[in-house]
Order: C-alpha cells, then structure tokens, then sequence
C-alpha cells in the first residue's frame, strides 16, 4: 500500500497542571491545510493523551514539539485530545488547539 | 451556545459561515440539538485506505431545532471538507436526517390526528455541494437516489426547504436534489446547477465556457440568474438572519401553499418546464442575458451589477404562461 492515513500517538504532562474542565468540545473544519480537534475530559493523573489522525508523513517529531508546547502553555490535564489533519502547518496547529479553548470560554456549548 | 452568541450568529455572512453556524443559526435560539455529531465520530471508512483526510461528522452537520413551534430537521454540508461531497456516511446521515422527519411527523400524527400546521416538522438542507465524492462514488451515488426516495415519501407530509448560499455552491447531483425540495431559498452569492462551471469548460473547452470568469458563472448559475428564470422561489441578503427570515415566511404559509411552490412533480410545473425548453429552443440565448431581456428587463447589463435592493426591486422575473409546447 503506497498512499495510507498515519496515526500518531502522544502522551504528555504538563508541568503545572490545569484540570481540564469541558466534558467535550469540538473545534475546527479539515478544510485543506486545516484540521479539527475533538478534546474531552478523561482522568488519567494529570496526564493528557493525543491521537493524531494524518496523511502527512515524516513530520513526528514537529508534531512532538507542537503538542508539546501547547500542553507547557496552557497547562492542560486530565484530557484526551483527538485531531483530524489535512495537511496543516505547525503554525496552523498551534492556533486551531488555542482557538478551541477560548471559543468555548466564549460561551459556545 | 448562550443567546449573547447566537444574537451574534444571525448578523454574520451566510457566504462565510461554517456548516455548524448555520444550522445552529436557522433554528430558534439555544434549540439546536447535533445528531450523529463529531461525538460519535462517524467517519469514512473509504478515506483512510486512499491516504485522505477523515472528518468526525464526514462534512455533513445533522440535528434538530425549532422554529417557533415547528420541529426542523437540519442538515448543513460543510464545502471546506472535500467540497462538501456526499460519500457513505455524509448519505447516510442526509438520507436518515430526511427520513426522521417524516418519522416524527407519522408519530406526531398519530398521537395528534387535528396536528396544527404550526407544529408540523419540516426538513432544512443548506447546501453546499459539488455532489457525488469521488473516493466513494457508489455509494455516494446511492446516496443521491436515497435521497430522493425520501423526499418523495415526503410528499404530502413534510416540506421540504432548500437552502443555497454557501461558497461550494450546491452542483452535480445534489442540483437534481436540490431541484426536488419543495422551495428554494438563495442569496445572490449562492449558485446552482448540473455540471459545475469548471467541468463544462474541461470537457466542452474555455469557448463554450470559461470558468475563470466570475461574472459569467455569477449570471449563468447564480442566485440573480435562478430568481429571474423562477429556478429558486426566494432570493435574499447574505446574512443568517435574512435566511432564518425568508425561510419563516416560507414555513408559515399552508403545507399546500409550500408544495405548490415546486418546480416538479406535477403536469402544470412539467408544463412550465416544457415551456422553458422551447423557449429556448425559440430564442438560442448567447448569454443569461438575453433571457433576462425576453423576461422583459429592458437593460439586462445593469441588472448584473446593481445592488442588491434595486435588483430586487426591478427585476423582472420569467413568465411562461402563454407559450405553445
């Protein structure tokens, strides 16, 4: 099989834990060069995992980075975060997980 | 969704809005309940093998609100995933959505034989389509005639609403679709049609018709065009609440006054439709144009390009009463 869509599992801990405190959200359209995240809350000691479902290969490690800063910067925990890709830059990435928190601080149920 | 928000909603550009907005925007304040949403993450199970990007709702938003009494059954294709194309599960979902309605309006029936007309359910699809996805076109296909099916089943006792307003526009099969609801609803960037302009001009060439020029598709396929030609039976500004407004003038009316604002499915609109053909036939238009002029619009050129308002104002609109078939 040439062409196939690639899963990628992370776990990460924040190093000072928010607890995350939406049973579930979803944010974001898998337009081209997009994506869409699905993030819930799940108890796991602090811990949040994140599955990544892509066409893009070769790129782990960046998603790595990405993802990791994002848990550093907003402290999440206790959440399992589920993203669809399409190809979207790190830069994308980074905006989309943001804009998924502060919509739902915006009042989006 | 607090109230703060979706007051917010109903001034946003319909054109801009993503399929979610939409639907939760149409229906009445806080009443928009997703079905078969992102939380049940149904998606494709064709996508992955070819190496192509799954969404959690397959770009098809599907859900119950209200709109005063009246229950609606929403579905909203998102354009952004994959042109808002129906594969298996976005069929699916459109199919049953439809289908539920009638359902519910069977039950309600049952339970209530004097149901008020208020509280009849009707069926809302915004589209925003080229059709059939091509990774999964049989059953993309399939879906289609289900579609259909269900539609017909309808008849009788659930309206059907199409709404056209999105950026995709709605084209390949779902234009067939879409044509089958009982009345449409357009905004003057919305378009609809068959064949898609890029498709025409790969497979007839740039002479018959150039999809580079916006003004040309805009005249050919657009909200404007299908208002004059009686194709779409409102045409409206693009905001959510002007859609939401338009679409409870048009449910407010007597389920027979709805139904009799189809475009087929009866002799006298087969007639009508007829008589479109050998007008054109008569006439061999050049141009979207030269209808316009027949339809009595004596400066075709301007309608085009005038705003908004004074097109709705002096446009002229198609009538075929007194021509031989």
């Amino acid at each position: 099989m040439a062409k196939q869509l690639h899963e990628l599992n992370f776990e990460f801990k924040a190093e000072t834990p928010v607890k995350f405190p939406y049973e579930f959200l979803h944010y974001g359209v898998v337009g081209s060069g997009d994506m869409e995240a699905i993030m819930e809350k799940k108890e796991q000691n602090g811990l949040v995992t994140i599955r990544v479902v892509t066409p893009v290969t070769g790129f782990d490690n960046v998603w790595q980075l990405v993802l990791q800063r994002f848990v550093d910067e907003t402290g999440i925990a206790d959440a399992s975060i589920d993203i669809n890709d399409n190809n979207a830059t790190p830069v994308v990435v980074s905006l989309r997980l943001r804009q998924a928190l502060t919509e739902i601080a915006g009042g989006a149920a | 969704m607090t109230s703060g928000r979706w007051e917010q909603l109903q001034g946003k550009s319909f054109l801009e809005s993503n399929a979610r907005t939409r639907a939760i925007g149409l229906v009445d304040s806080g009443s928009f309940t997703e079905l078969a949403g992102p939380r049940h993450r149904l998606t494709s199970p064709h996508l992955p093998l070819m190496g192509e990007a799954v969404e959690f709702d397959d770009g098809i938003v599907t859900g119950v609100g209200l709109l005063g009494k009246k229950p609606l059954f929403i579905a909203s294709q998102e354009g952004r995933f994959i042109g808002g194309s129906v594969g298996e599960v976005h069929g699916a979902k459109l199919v049953n959505i439809v289908r539920l309605a009638r359902e519910s309006f069977d039950k309600m029936l049952e339970a209530n034989p004097d149901l008020p007309e208020e509280k009849r359910p009707a069926v809302v699809i915004s589209f925003e389509t080229g059709g059939v996805r091509l990774h999964e076109a049989n059953s993309g296909l399939l879906a289609h005639a289900e579609v259909m099916d269900q539609f017909q089943d309808c008849q009788g006792k659930v309206s059907i609403i199409a709404i056209i307003g999105s950026r995709v526009g709605c084209f390949g099969g779902m234009g067939f679709v879409a044509a089958a609801a009982d009345a449409i609803i357009m905004s003057q960037f919305g378009r609809l049609g068959l064949t898609g302009p890029e498709v025409i001009e790969e497979e007839m060439g740039r002479d018959e018709f150039d999809a580079s020029d916006r003004a040309l598709v805009y005249r050919t396929t657009g909200g404007r065009h299908k208002y004059i030609m009686g194709d779409c039976n409102c045409l409206v500004k693009d905001t959510i609440a002007a859609f939401r407004e338009a679409l409870q003038d048009v449910l407010n009316k007597p389920y027979s006054r709805i139904s009799a604002m189809r475009r087929i499915g009866s002799l006298e609109n087969v007639t009508r439709q007829l008589r479109q053909v050998s007008l054109c036939s008569e006439l061999s238009p050049k141009d979207s144009k030269d209808v316009w002029r027949y339809a009595g619009n004596e400066n075709p050129d301007d309608l085009a390009d005038v705003d908004f308002d004074t097109f709705l104002k002096t446009a002229r609109r198609l009538v075929l009463n007194d021509l031989e078939v």
